[in-house]
């Protein structure tokens, strides 16, 4: 057991996990997270991704006690005021997922991805989403949800200038 | 006052109702759950493909400390009843079957076969518990491919048995398959193989089991395709009443056909629950669910086509084996789909169909997805190689086989009339939208250039349900509807979707038809005291369900409209329902709200003599039924240093009658097209010659990815209605039918000037480097 304090969805949160349980399981056992999903345990899904210290990381490949002092925001923090956000409701309206078990990884590593490159094209984001598997939808809806909420936010800061 | 208009919902990509939760995190998927007092079930699993269990030393894990149960295959079958599955009889085409226990007991038959489960107060513990546990194996000789299992030698893997054969040989014969070969003009052979792959949902398999001592009753939280087939093998397994088990489920993390009634594993879960009477949580990981959970395909044919010097495909003469795994389950059942269905759309005058079921020492073949598509392979797979020894045009060759749309429609060879395939609309449709002649004189030029492009097309018709034929049959579907107090039509289906937006698309209909808003109806699943009996599976629910829902929302209604009209004092048949108010026709004002009405009824105001219970029980008999199909089109270019294969263009015309909701049909035909493209180039579930799994990860199970499967192009025929209502048709399987072909015939015509021909399905790097040596050197 570690003693830890870390930050996730602006809250902060202190526990005392095994030093051996991952960032995944801790949110989802210990917060009661339960949004990040497991896919594989092994990196490669892409399914547990949350967001921490501004980057896009595996939960299942990172230790509760390697996010001691971080900030970390998972699924559940992007929703505002108990709606969508941008990309979750570009995502809503371009049918982008089917059985929903994967979203939560795209949906923070799109967010990742549009904090960094907010003009992503459809190649940029066919490589930035390419370490997440999908296996309902091939693809294509999300990537046409990821282009929706991108020009959305192009719309909104030409708007603001 | 203005008229009242109605919304219509049936046709329109209507935003799915289960995404504000997905999208959110508030999904409630099995490992979300937790009881109090919950505990986790891990497996110890076999190391070894053959074996006999010598012993099992089990001491060490129950002495850890936070374990607090180790079942031994031994403890289980003193604790539970050994009985078929209840699901697997169906299949069973007669002859002993296979006898085994929950966990083994006296042999291992695959790598990852279950040998005990360790039950501790974390998943981490149970883990911990696995690898104290020490078991002995005397290693037998594995049989790992299809060959040796028929091969008398092959130890057998179930004594009682005998021999390593799930289904005996048979052979069948359609139309007059002597004469036909006799008289063509060419008889040609080919040796077609189709390789292991698997579901792999993102979820796999999963399940909390929770022991009610003092009630003696079970609550299992599944994810499964069928509540109650889920609570049928529990029931017959625990040997509990049927009545005593409440199966319960909510979101499912795609499934494939995997997840259809309670595997080993979950029977296992559910005999330690009971034996402890506390709830145990089982998360199959990756590494169980491509080891484990089950695999698909596998199948080898020998075939021989009679062919006309003119192309004209006459008689097929197929002898298939299929490699059923180690547990024969569902993969007895499939030769009997592939048989029926590998004449396809076309004219074929004669069959011979012969097939044998195989079992070795792998995973358990499992349905996966269009479980018999592998006849869509074969057949598509030969005309193009007919085809190139002819000389002609695949879409040439496909265009003069196929059976014109007739009146009365031409049957099948095996039997099932074409009633309403466009197959040939679709395929002049996809030459089209991608300029068919245009790309031959593109693939010229960029031949010049030393870049090697092909365009592959492929058939396909699948029963989803299938024509009401002369057999009759399709089937029934139960759904119980019923006008809530608050206004909310419920509809309780025996569905249970994992990714197919049942909550949405059956709304849509029965909103349309009882003539609410579609946010008002509420469309129940997954709770085995609440709905009818049902499966999600076979492309089946458009038409059944959607049928279902439209026929149980006009009852419905209309019982609605009957009670109404004492209250309002008119006629019934002066009454509509739209946007959720009841009014007399022609006088909108007099609109009542459909909550006010349902509150009315339930007041108890009413006498005997008025019927005010607004539900119904509806059941529906698929109508008229009908095929789904179409034709896809690939253009990929093959990197012929590197053997790397990019599929540049993807096209895809589907007939799939009436569409509930486009996104939706487009979304399932697009994922079931990147199964497809991920079985050709990247999918193989591997095993070595020893009997080792070799892609127990998804670094050795390549799955396809963003940058695997292009963008796919789909346009719709709606061409023939056979239905006054229903013309709603399943479109979850074909595009993973047809897919394979689709691709792998795009390659071959890429490789065409090397001389290459194709008679397996997996088409990896390396692979395609090798077709290309071997065709260089003239083997």
């Amino acid at each position: 057991m570690a003693d830890i304090s870390l930050t996730v969805n602006g809250a902060t949160h202190t526990g005392s996990p095994e030093v051996r349980k991952t960032l995944a399981d801790f949110l989802r056992d210990d917060l009661n997270l339960t949004g990040t999903h497991v896919g594989c345990e092994h990196g490669v899904c892409g399914a547990c991704t949350v967001i921490v210290d501004g980057r896009a990381v595996r939960s299942c490949l990172m230790l509760a006690v390697q996010a001691a002092g971080s900030e970390v925001t998972t699924i559940e923090g992007l929703a505002t005021d108990g709606g969508l956000g941008t990309l979750q409701q570009a995502m809503w309206d371009s049918h982008s997922f089917q059985c929903g078990f994967c979203t939560p990884g795209f949906v923070m590593q799109a967010t990742a991805l549009l904090s960094d490159h907010p003009d992503a094209d459809e190649q940029q984001i066919r490589e930035a989403l390419s370490g997440n598997i999908c296996r309902c939808t091939g693809y294509q809806s999300i990537i046409d949800g990821v282009l929706l909420a991108a020009q959305r936010n192009r719309t909104l800061r030409n708007r603001e200038r | 006052m203005a008229e009242i208009v109605a919304e219509r919902y049936t046709g329109a990509s209507i935003k799915r109702s289960e995404d504000p939760r997905i999208l959110t995190g508030a999904g409630r998927y099995v490992d979300d759950i937790k009881l109090p007092g919950m505990l986790h079930a891990a497996f110890v699993r076999s190391p070894l493909a053959h074996g006999r269990v010598l012993s099992v030393d089990v001491s060490a894990a129950r002495a850890l400390p936070g374990v607090v149960a180790v079942l031994t295959g031994a403890d289980l079958e003193a604790m539970t009843v050994q009985a078929p599955d209840p699901l697997l009889a169906l299949f069973t085409t007669g002859g002993p079957t296979a006898e085994f226990t929950l966990l083994a007991t006296d042999k291992v038959r695959f790598v990852g076969d279950p040998v005990a489960v360790v039950i501790a107060e974390s998943r981490y513990l149970a883990e911990d518990g696995c690898e104290l546990a020490d078991v002995e194996y005397d290693e037998l000789p594995p049989v790992m491919n299809a060959a040796f299992a028929l091969d008398p030698s092959s130890p057998p893997l179930f004594a009682n048995l005998g021999d390593n054969i799930a289904r005996p040989h048979s052979r069948n014969e359609f139309g007059d398959v002597a004469g036909t070969f006799a008289d063509a003009d060419r008889v040609v052979d080919f040796h077609i193989d189709v390789h292991r792959h698997q579901n792999v949902p993102m979820e796999g398999r999963a399940c909390v089991a929770s022991w009610d001592a003092d009630l003696a009753a079970m609550t299992v939280y599944a994810a499964t395709q069928s509540v109650h087939i889920t609570r049928n093998g529990v029931a017959t397994r625990l040997g509990i009443e049927g009545d005593k088990i409440r199966v319960l489920a909510g979101d499912i993390g795609g499934s494939f056909g995997l997840k259809i009634g309670a595997s080993r594993e979950e029977l296992a879960v559910a005999a330690a629950s009971r034996h402890l009477g506390r709830p145990v949580k089982w998360v199959e990981d990756r590494g169980e669910n491509l080891t484990a959970s089950g695999q698909a395909r596998e199948e080898s044919f020998d075939v021989r086509a009679a062919v006309s010097n003119d192309g004209d495909l006459l008689g097929l003469d197929v002898k298939m084996v299929i490699d059923t795994g180690a547990y024969p389950g569902m993969g007895t059942m499939f030769p009997d789909i592939m048989q029926a269905m590998i004449p396809g759309p076309y004219k074929l005058a004669a069959l011979g169909f012969e097939s044998t079921a195989a079992i070795t020492n792998k995973a358990s073949y499992v349905a996966y997805r269009g479980p018999w598509a592998s006849e869509t392979f074969v057949r598509e797979r030969v005309l193009d190689l007919i085809a190139k020894d002819l000389g002609l045009d695949p879409v040439g060759i496909r265009l003069r086989n196929l059976a014109a749309r007739t009146d009365p429609p031409a049957l099948m060879i095996t039997g099932r009339p074409l009633v309403g395939v466009t197959s040939k609309e679709s395929l002049e449709r996809v030459a089209e939208m991608v300029d068919y002649p245009a790309f031959r004189r593109r693939q010229v030029e960029a031949r010049a250039q030393g870049r090697y492009l092909g365009i592959g097309v492929a058939t396909f018709i699948e029963a989803a349900p299938g024509p009401r034929g002369p057999d009759g049959a399709l089937g029934s579907e139960s759904m119980r509807l019923r006008l809530e107090e608050d206004g909310i039509v419920a509809l309780f289906t025996g569905q249970m979707p994992h990714g197919q937006s049942h909550q949405t698309t059956l709304a849509q209909i029965a909103a349309d038809e009882f003539g609410v808003p579609f946010e008002q109806v509420r469309v129940v699943v997954g709770d085995s005291d609440v709905v009818p009996f049902g499966l999600t599976g076979g492309s089946r629910s458009a038409t059944m369900t959607g049928g279902v829902a439209l026929h149980g929302a006009r009852e419905l209604k209309a019982k609605v409209l009957d009670f109404a009209a004492h209250l309002i004092e008119v006629s019934a048949q002066d009454l509509l329902i739209t946007d959720g108010n009841v009014w007399v026709r022609g006088d909108p004002a007099s609109a009542i709200a459909v909550s006010e009405v349902a509150r009315r009824a339930a007041s108890g105001q009413f006498g005997a003599e008025v019927d005010a219970a607004l539900e119904v029980e509806a059941t529906y008999d698929g109508g008229q039924g009908g095929w789904s199909g179409g034709t896809h089109c690939a253009i990929v270019e093959v990197d012929v240093e590197t053997g790397i294969v990019k599929v540049e263009r993807y096209a895809a015309v589907e007939d799939c009658g009436a569409l509930i909701n486009p996104a939706v049909v487009e979304g399932q035909i697009r994922g079931g097209v990147a199964q497809g493209i991920g079985a050709v180039l990247l999918e193989r579930s591997a095993y070595g010659e020893d009997g080792s799994f070799q892609s127990a990860t998804f670094m050795d199970y390549l799955m396809p990815t963003t940058c695997d499967v292009p963008r796919i192009e789909i346009e719709h025929l709606e061409t023939v209605p056979l239905d006054a209502d229903v013309n709603f048709r399943g479109v979850g399987e074909g595009g993973m039918i047809v897919a394979p072909p689709t691709v792998v015939n795009a390659i071959e015509d890429a490789l065409s000037p090397f001389g290459v021909r194709i008679y397996e399905q997996h088409l990896p790097p390396a692979r395609i480097l090798e077709l290309i040596a071997a065709a260089d050197s003239g083997q």
